[in-house]
């Protein structure tokens, strides 16, 4: 019924240029989008609001490729997952600075702490790691979904699960996590 | 290193918060709206729209100025007399011998056109729709 749904909201923008059916889009996905880019850019709200704007107006100008193979939101996120990338090659271009540094959270309690403990287990990962593991284990997409979001093959999307959850899983036994 | 069930379990259970997690929009949409740029569509289609408002306006504006009420009235005229030396010939000169019409064949014939044909038409516009 959500897929219905989305598809006709998808005709509306393609066929009638209808914005307010956008705006349902938007408003339906927003959460997700950001989220994804949160967990990339460790916790950086400011590049990640950018980084889903330029998300959005990106799938509103090429609406129209968008053939209902996958469903929207695999769709979206592949567009997600290309900004993203572009974004760290045009960065790595103009800096030399690698390593990913988690940002500082302005909020603070518990639910801020735990958010800076996901996003330094995150950091230990290497991006193509860090885009499996929280592709499937926070926004709950399967492997083969993965696989399409990203492009990467679905063996390869594996070994940098397998990868990640085995960093990660030192990471939380070394901070008392187990116990 | 190979992964235990207590290990996935570990895993699965640090991030399911996070998995949970709403972000609430807070005016992102707006801005997502406020910044889409007009589709190069949109832009044709609205120039379009003036193209054709400009050779309305022009058009209306020519048929007063070269008296163009006149000459609509005029063709009238010559049109109507025409229909009715027409229907005069017509009425005049028409066969006047009995056509044989089976009065069922009228009845299907008009049924069909009246009913069937509208009935079809119907339902291939909501099968489409």
């Amino acid at each position: 019924m959500a897929e219905l749904t989305d598809i006709a909201l998808v005709t509306q923008v393609a066929v009638f240029h209808n914005k307010r059916a956008f705006d349902q889009l938007v408003r339906k996905y927003q959460s997700p989008v950001r989220r994804f880019f949160l967990n990339q850019t460790l916790g950086d709200e400011q590049l990640s609001d950018d980084l889903a704007q330029e998300t959005f107006i990106k799938a509103y100008t090429s609406i129209t490729k968008f053939r209902g193979m996958s469903s929207f939101s695999t769709w979206l996120m592949r567009i997600a997952y290309n900004v993203f990338y572009d974004d760290v090659r045009s960065r790595k271009q103009t800096s030399d600075i690698d390593t990913p540094v988690v940002a500082h959270l302005a909020s603070s309690g518990a639910e801020a702490g735990l958010k800076q403990d996901i996003h330094q287990a995150l950091a230990t990962l290497k991006d193509e790691e860090r885009t499996c593991i929280t592709l499937q284990l926070i926004d709950g997409y399967p492997i083969d979904q993965i696989s399409k979001i990203t492009g990467i093959p679905e063996n390869t999307v594996k070994s940098h699960l397998r990868r990640g959850k085995e960093k990660l899983t030192i990471y939380l036994k070394e901070n008392g996590y187990d116990r | 290193m190979d992964m235990t069930d207590k290990d996935n379990k570990l895993i699965e259970a640090f991030f399911k918060q996070a998995a949970q997690q709403q972000i609430e929009d807070n005016g992102f949409t707006e801005r997502v709206m406020d910044s889409l740029p007009e589709l190069a569509m949109e832009k044709s289609q609205r120039l379009t729209r003036l193209w054709t408002l400009f050779c309305v306006v022009v058009s209306v504006a020519l048929f007063f100025v070269l008296g163009g009420w006149e000459s609509l009235k005029v063709s009238a005229l010559v049109a109507l007399q025409g229909i009715l030396t027409s229907l005069s010939v017509f009425v005049t000169t028409a066969p006047t011998t009995e056509v044989p019409l089976n009065p069922w064949v009228v009845l299907l014939a008009v049924a069909f056109v009246l009913v069937f044909l509208p009935y079809q038409t119907y339902r291939k516009l909501s099968a489409t729709l």
